[in-house]
């Protein structure tokens, strides 16, 4: 593959270039995606803050300033290192540096479901990688398209209820500063139930770009829980797109909790295909220093009778800044929609930063849509009641904040991830 | 059912189409430095005000006409209309009968005729009515009335020959003429507009009026209005416009700036009806409208009140910058599209100063093949504390055919501000349209009840003698959907 680079954009040059140098040839990947790719890194390059959808996470100078070089060397990485990271009640997978890690991966004890890196995938299967998450969409599912590592392919069989979730594990172990590509593809077949967890670690000693693509397909009447659990670094800036299809009367839940990471983007691109099916989107941020988390998200009713929910919290201290931008897209034919949107904010900080932007975008008339959003201090009346009470200044905030966020971190139906998250909670505090 | 009713609807021409002949003393067509040049020297202005219209027109050069509305339209060419067109000079005028017979017919025709607003104001009167035709200031009414509290309400270019030194100070200082690309070019070749000055202490007895009117053909029509309250002043202002039936897109870029001193309050109202085009959407003007005012000092006020009804692509946002601390700024707006037309509007709420506070209240209505869009900022720099703002921006849909977007960008910089939006979209019950009916209301005449309602807490806002034409308009714009 070879890929001549004529851009304006010198980091997308700089950028490809290096990556050229270490990427192994993408075989999973369908051509015209690659292609499709290329052209577009070449036309637009990584999107910066004149960029609409890029406006608060200027990519490209974050690319610029923190990754003038990528090394692409990593450590390895042993059993001890990964035991603290599962969880007990899951079956826990892990991929390293984008790569799907067979070894340090659990064996499968529940049956019903298939796991298979993408290399090895079968030519049906192959097919389905890119159908979703296209290059000419995104410069960023565009520039995974073109590097992406050896994920895996997830499925799970038709009317398979999974007894037990599965738990994810994405580590980077960077020695120097690196680029990390990691694709999946999870498909879950008609009547099948399942719950995902996804978490996110960095355990490298260096900086590391993390461009993250999932697609998720969700067959007639299936159900998919998603939990993403973002615990990285402060050496970590990762973009996290997620695209999902849902399919009639199905139904698509994801809870993102961001509790760490200097910079995270997460998109999620949910397209609702079949009617009568349900979506909902959660997220719960923490911002600390000079963290920027900017979540995006797209909900698209193609088809009559379907309901969207969204619920977004954040709490933003120090000088982070925290973002929510929120689409609802109701198509032409999309009539008796149902879609809700909600984002709530609590700004700790006088150099801290909130932006949000809830849009509505309706062609249908038929519909019930609304957004709400809200961004202020604690509530002093609340805080007084406390403190009445003889509880601490300290301690009164801390108990608001969390009731505050306690909502989301209750959507979590693993009583050990919750215990986990609560504590990463209560340390961001 | 609303959907046979737009059907109806759609077959209502435009009633106010009809032009007047009043020969008109035109610039070529085109846009070049001689133009700008000319228009200058037609009337007459200072040096200074060459130089702000060239600096403005150099900078447009460079500048490239703006893409992210939620719009479509063909852009229209800038050498392809005439810059300047004024009535013929006629002598000073000392009462209504010296005005043009054929332009008061026109006013007759529009309902708002000069001889009643004469007969209304013969005593105690409501309105001063500065009426602007075809770019040049004619006739302006209740002068004296003014003169003697020290209001200044005249014709911009009158303010440029007698108050140079308070359009000097005072012009480009909210919107530079860097600003954007439309408002750049207002400020390289706008030809009159009113101008407002409110001095120290003094309530305006009567609300100020201005009637603006597209009309020789081809004509763009660039104004600009400069209102200004000085310390403990008090005004309300407003505007409104019918345009004649044209088949070629007509191109409307108007620049108005508000300035308020401490303590001092502007209340600007507007209803707007250009030619939104027929029903196949051709025609129409185009609206690319830059309006802002800033509160520069502290307990000031300024409130944005609109009814946007006409414009075949309308692109306003209506805008507060919060300087002064304890500054208030409102915005309440009902924007109707039907047909073809597009409307992408909105506010921008720019809190500065301590303890600011701001409410947007938005109402879209969308009709027939129309997309209408609410586009705003609230933003809350760092150090404004105590900031409050509440939003609220709600979608009606009538057919299935257009399209109602909110696009809010909210950026808090301050961990005291408070601020809230929400947005709904729906469209009309079919229970509220049966509750209606089961009272004997007819179709036609529920739905405007509805619609009525639903714009109730902007219509509100309008002062009691606009607020008749308002209601007017919007029947008109929804008629056969609206009683």
């Amino acid at each position: 593959m070879s890929i001549k680079i004529d851009t304006k954009s010198a980091v997308t040059q700089t950028l490809l270039e290096q990556l050229q140098k270490h990427a192994s040839k993408v075989e999973f990947m369908p051509n015209n995606e690659i292609v499709d790719a290329i052209r577009l890194l070449e036309d637009k390059g990584i999107p910066n803050n004149k960029h609409e959808d890029y406006k608060y996470c200027n990519i490209e100078s974050v690319l610029r300033k923190e990754f003038k070089t990528v090394e692409q060397s990593f450590n390895e990485l042993t059993h001890d290192d990964i035991a603290p990271l599962k969880l007990d009640e899951a079956i826990n997978m892990v991929v390293v540096n984008g790569n799907y890690h067979l070894d340090l991966s659990e064996k499968m004890v529940v049956k019903r479901f298939n796991i298979l890196p993408l290399n090895d995938l079968f030519p049906a299967e192959k097919n389905r990688i890119a159908s979703l998450a296209k290059s000419k969409t995104d410069a960023l599912i565009a520039l995974n398209s073109a590097f992406t590592g050896n994920g895996f392919f997830l499925e799970i069989e038709k009317d398979a209820v999974l007894p037990m979730p599965i738990h994810i594990i994405y580590i980077n172990s960077g020695k120097q500063n690196n680029v990390v590509n990691t694709r999946n593809f999870i498909h879950v077949r008609e009547n099948a139930e399942v719950t995902i967890v996804e978490s996110f670690y960095n355990l490298g000693t260096g900086k590391v770009f993390s461009n993250f693509v999932s697609e998720k397909l969700i067959d007639e009447n299936a159900k998919l829980t998603c939990y993403t659990i973002q615990t990285e670094n402060e050496l970590t800036y990762s973009v996290n797109t997620n695209q999902v299809s849902v399919n009639k009367y199905a139904n698509y839940t994801n809870t993102t909790l961001t509790l760490s990471g200097e910079l995270v983007r997460n998109n999620h691109n949910v397209e609702l295909v079949g009617e009568n099916c349900e979506a909902s989107l959660n997220g719960l941020f923490i911002t600390n220093g000079n963290q920027l988390v900017d979540n995006h998200t797209l909900i698209d009713h193609q088809v009559p009778n379907c309901q969207s929910h969204e619920l977004y919290k954040g709490i933003a201290k120090d000088k982070s800044t925290g973002v929510f931008n929120g689409k609802i897209f109701v198509r032409k034919d999309a009539q008796k929609t149902n879609a809700y949107q909600s984002s709530k904010n609590i700004l700790l900080s006088d150099s801290a930063t909130i932006n949000t932007k809830p849009q509505l975008e309706i062609y249908a008339d038929d519909v019930k849509c609304s957004h709400g959003t809200s961004t202020g201090k604690i509530d002093e009346d609340a805080l007084y009641y406390l403190k009445a009470r003889g509880i601490g200044d300290d301690n009164a905030r801390k108990l608001l904040l969390q009731a505050f966020a306690q909502e989301l971190i209750n959507k979590l139906e693993i009583e050990s991830l919750q215990e986990r998250v609560l504590h990463l909670f209560e340390k961001a505090l | 059912m609303a959907n046979e009713l737009i059907e109806e609807h759609l077959q209502n021409d435009y009633k106010w189409g009809f032009t007047t002949n009043i020969e008109a003393d035109e610039a070529p067509k085109g846009l070049n430095e001689d133009i700008i040049r000319f228009i200058s020297a037609k009337k007459n202005e200072p040096e200074w005000l060459l130089e702000f219209r060239l600096k403005a027109f150099r900078n447009w050069l460079n500048m490239v006409e703006p893409e992210w509305a939620h719009v479509h339209y063909t852009k229209p060419n800038f050498q392809d209309i005439i810059y300047y067109s004024a009535p013929k000079p006629k002598k000073e005028l000392a009462s209504l009968d010296e005005v043009d017979p054929e332009l008061l017919k026109t006013f007759e025709k529009l309902g708002i005729s000069l001889e009643e607003q004469k007969r209304l104001t013969g005593v105690q009167s409501n309105i001063a009515v500065d009426i602007v035709f075809d770019s040049v200031s004619v006739k302006t009414t209740f002068k004296e009335t003014l003169a003697e509290k020290g209001i200044i309400f005249c014709s911009f270019s009158e303010a440029v020959q007698e108050h140079p030194e308070l359009v000097k100070k005072y012009m480009g200082m909210v919107i530079p003429p860097t600003d954007n690309f439309y408002a750049a070019l207002n400020s390289a070749v706008f030809t009159d507009g009113s101008f407002c000055y409110i001095p120290k202490g003094v309530r305006s007895p009567m609300e100020l009026s201005t009637y603006f009117r597209i009309n020789a053909s081809g004509t763009g029509q660039f104004e600009r209005t400069l209102i200004i309250a000085d310390e403990d002043a008090y005004v309300s202002y407003l505007e409104g416009c019918t345009a004649p039936q044209r088949d070629e897109n007509q191109l409307h870029a108007a620049v108005v700036e508000i300035i308020t001193h401490k303590n001092a309050e502007v209340k600007y109202s507007t209803v707007q009806n250009w030619y939104p085009g027929d029903k196949d959407g051709k025609g129409g003007i185009f609206n690319f409208v830059t309006k802002r005012g800033i509160c520069l000092e502290d307990n000031s006020k300024i409130s944005w009140t609109q009814v946007e009804t006409g414009s075949a692509v309308t692109w306003k946002y209506p805008s507060v910058i919060l300087k002064g601390n304890n500054s208030v700024g409102e915005f309440y707006s009902v924007a109707l599209t039907n047909n073809y037309q597009q409307a992408d509007t909105g506010t921008k709420m720019i809190h500065i100063g301590k303890n600011t506070r701001s409410t947007i209240i938005s109402k879209g209505i969308s009709a027939g093949f129309s997309n209408n869009s609410y586009r705003g900022l609230v933003q809350i720099k760092k150090g404004a504390s105590n900031a409050r703002n509440f939003s609220q921006c709600d979608s009606l849909l009538m057919g299935d055919k257009c399209g109602a977007h909110t696009f809010p960008y909210i950026e808090i910089k301050d961990k005291t501000a408070v601020v809230e939006h929400e947005a709904t979209t729906s469209k009309i019950g079919e229970d509220q349209l049966f509750y209606c009916k089961q009272r004997g209301i007819d179709n036609e005449k529920a739905i405007g009840l509805i619609v009525n309602g639903y714009c109730k807490e902007v219509l509100n806002k309008l002062p009691m003698e606009f607020a008749v034409e308002a209601q007017k308009l919007l029947a008109i714009s929804l008629e056969g959907s609206v009683g």
